[in-house]
């Protein structure tokens, strides 16, 4: 009980890195979340009880590459938390150390669609991504309080061997799902894709952010029939008859899946949404 | 017929897409079915967002991971956007209640005008100043004519006990619209109350802002604010022509800066739906009205009387949590002021007001349907007679960084009443359109609720 009263509060922009934070965090940390696990985290509404929540924080997690500028900048000011404002220690850009994909080549313009100008920003399911992450969190914990550091050096070390061992778990599954062709909804599977050695041989949106037209898809549906494609990936937060209809003239399934913690009532943890994500994965193939 | 659709049947024209679409097994006459039934998917899921499921940058799957020092190229340069609104329209008079930010054709005060305007070039400069401050700088050129600064503003960050100063020159904190700029708004022309009661450019100038968030339950945020507010005596109008709308604040410079306090109060009802209220108060002094007399003088009147504004908005929204159910949400607004003047000379003491409410509905991912309803002169004053408009607005939202809107409005400016020194617009009623085509380059914006 006296470690609840003095519990740090932790605010995380999506669920799933509250999850990370409560892992390394344990009874030091209360973690509660701005979106919830069934919203696009791109576009979230920045609700002004929002700044409430992050005026109590006593450190902010975010994905950062700029998944959340289009909402979470204006609430950070407004909170009038000095605290988690952007360069203080309160303020944790989670990608800080994730090899990030998808960093663009070339030169760069939004014909190209809404594009991430830092990079692919859906990093948060691999595991050496999550362990990244919770080391990550829990220096930043250990920094805000120092009289923690033993508690979450100790978290750190059973969460990371609890990856290792669920990584031993999922390697019959993961290994199904080498070499397998697929399409997805948004290019956000990236980091799956990379993790597992799938394919990737196009997407429902002819560009990031981009509404489908017929003709792409017609393109899509070819290119999914011609490299045998045999899966669609979305998240559960889109609409999902196009990519149903895609999927069904494409000779291929879809696959609707979550991608944040509480996505699902029963995803409560990193660990039950990669499980969630690889189970399904798996017995699709 | 919507984009898609047009696009769909521009691209069935091509040759080189069905001989690919053959190439790849799918025959020209099935694909031509296919996209019929996409297409009736894509309407069934276009009950969708403005924004679209935004991104992630598209190159290749496999890329291997980027060493640290790829990590994009690090810059101090402030956050940078251009922000352009043109337009082509009609209007059958000029409108009576003309904003700095509306588009302007040159119509007369009973003479026609159609044409083409650049209604406004906004640049938009923001940063992080340094651990204590965030800066921004918003320069406007309004029917290219001059260049403004709309806010050019200080922000602090790390004040204790949830406080925050903002200092420089900004819109000031009263009601819904007076805070946003052009872009944000849902139609094309702005609110009747704006140049009715707070300004031509809304209330805004060199300002000094206090705000407090209560640590309550609920968000309270409290504004205090003091603006210097600088209009000469207007001049007199030409011959035919009405006065422009009496300015409420502007005689600062020989009394006191103009002082504002707000309360907003935000209740999340539920996950779909929100409700955003304020109260605001303002007090000030009036440089007055000029007309010309009987004789074809001028006379300026109601110089110097001490003016207040009270106002109450209301802005109420439904919006799943996400698009999995579709693209549709709903937003009422509606915002109302009232202003009291005291006597001076021959003037008495004397109030008026005015209101307008507007839904604004999303039909589909990409379209937007609003409509409005303004009401001035509640009650008239020897300054404000009654005016009415109605106006409809449908938006077509290219990418959170287009949009094409048609806009039409009706205005009817009812005869002032015995003892106002307004003349009789004519004709009274008048209709205006426009086609409006909005663009943002740049950084990426984020807007508040």
């Amino acid at each position: 009980m006296i470690a609840l009263i003095a519990a740090l509060n932790v605010v995380s922009s999506i669920p799933t890195l509250g999850s990370l934070a409560k892992e390394v965090g344990g009874d030091r940390v209360r973690v509660e979340s701005l979106a919830k696990g069934y919203q696009d985290p791109h576009f979230v509404e920045p609700k002004p009880n929002l700044m409430l929540v992050l005026n109590r924080a006593d450190l902010l997690l975010y994905v950062g590459l700029e998944l959340e500028i289009g909402w979470l900048p204006p609430l950070v000011l407004g909170s009038r938390n000095p605290k988690i404002q952007p360069g203080e220690v309160g303020n944790l850009d989670c990608s800080r150390a994730i090899p990030v994909l998808d960093i663009p080549t070339t030169k760069i313009d939004r014909s190209m669609g809404d594009i991430h100008p830092q990079g692919n920003p859906h990093y948060w399911l691999p595991p050496a991504n999550a362990r990244i992450i919770a080391r990550e969190i829990a220096a930043r914990l250990a920094q805000i309080d120092p009289e923690g550091k033993p508690a979450y050096d100790k978290n750190l070390a059973s969460f990371i061997s609890r990856v290792d061992a669920k990584e031993k778990e999922w390697a019959p599954l993961a290994a199904k799902m080498k070499g397998a062709r697929i399409a997805t909804y948004h290019k956000s599977w990236t980091y799956v894709s990379h993790w597992l050695g799938m394919v990737e041989v196009g997407y429902v949106e002819p560009k990031p952010g981009i509404p489908p037209d017929p003709s792409h898809l017609v393109r899509l549906i070819s290119a999914m029939r011609g490299e045998k494609a045999r899966l669609l990936l979305m998240e559960d937060f889109y609409n999902k008859s196009t990519a149903q209809l895609v999927a069904e003239k494409a000779g291929a399934k879809l696959l609707v899946l979550p991608t944040d913690v509480g996505a699902r009532p029963e995803i409560k943890t990193w660990f039950d949404l990669v499980q969630h994500v690889l189970r399904e994965l798996a017995s699709a193939v | 017929m919507n984009l898609p659709a047009l696009c769909a049947v521009a691209l069935l024209a091509a040759p080189a897409l069905a001989q690919e679409a053959a190439d790849a097994g799918v025959s020209a006459e099935s694909e031509e079915e296919l996209k019929k039934e996409l297409e009736g998917a894509l309407k069934a899921d276009q009950k969708a967002p403005p924004g679209a499921p935004a991104p992630a940058a598209a190159t290749s799957t496999d890329a291997a991971p980027a060493a640290p020092l790829m990590r994009g190229a690090q810059s101090l340069n402030p956050d940078m956007s251009v922000i352009l609104d043109s337009d082509v329209g009609y209007q059958r008079r000029a409108p009576s209640f003309f904003n700095g930010d509306d588009p302007s054709l040159g119509a007369g005060p009973s003479t026609r005008a159609l044409g083409l305007t650049v209604q406004e070039v906004e640049l938009a400069f923001s940063a992080i100043v340094d651990p204590y401050f965030k800066g921004e700088v918003y320069l406007t050129i309004p029917n290219l004519s001059g260049i403004e600064v709309e806010e050019a503003f200080a922000t602090t960050t790390s004040l204790p006990w949830n406080l925050q100063i903002k200092a420089g020159s900004f819109r000031s904190a009263f009601g819904r619209q007076n805070g946003q700029h052009l872009h944000v708004q849902d139609f094309t022309r702005r609110p009747l109350i704006n140049s009715a009661f707070l300004g031509t450019d809304g209330l805004r100038g060199p300002s000094l802002q206090v705000s407090w968030l209560a640590p309550l339950p609920f968000y309270l945020t409290l504004y205090g604010e003091a603006t210097s507010q600088r209009f000469d005596v207007p001049a007199a109008p030409a011959a035919g022509t009405p006065p422009d709308p009496v300015r409420s604040f502007g005689n600062d410079g020989v009394r006191r800066p103009t002082l504002l306090a707000e309360a907003k109060a935000f209740f999340p009802l539920g996950e779909e739906w929100s409700l955003y209220t304020g109260t605001s108060f303002a007090s000030g002094s009036s440089p007055g009205i000029t007309i010309l007399d009987d004789t074809g003088a001028a006379v300026s009147r109601g110089v110097g009387r001490d003016t207040a504004l009270i106002g109450a908005d209301a802005y109420l929204k439904w919006k799943p949590a996400n698009v999995s159910g579709g693209y549709e949400s709903l937003a009422f607004q509606a915002e109302v002021v009232f202003r009291h003047f005291t006597a001076n000379g021959d003037l008495a003491d004397e109030w008026d007001g005015g209101a307008y409410a507007q839904v604004v509905a999303q039909v589909a991912r990409r379209w937007f349907l609003g409509v409005r309803g303004d009401l001035i002169g509640l009650p008239t004053s020897s300054v404000t007679a009654r005016t009415l408009r109605g106006a409809l607005s449908i938006t077509w939202q290219g990418s959170e960084f287009s949009r094409l809107r048609a806009y039409a409005e009706y205005e009817r400016a009812n005869a002032p009443p015995s003892g106002s020194l307004l003349p009789t617009l004519n004709p009274a009623g008048a209709f205006g359109a426009f086609l409006q085509l909005e663009f943002s380059i740049g950084a990426h914006g984020a807007h508040p609720f």
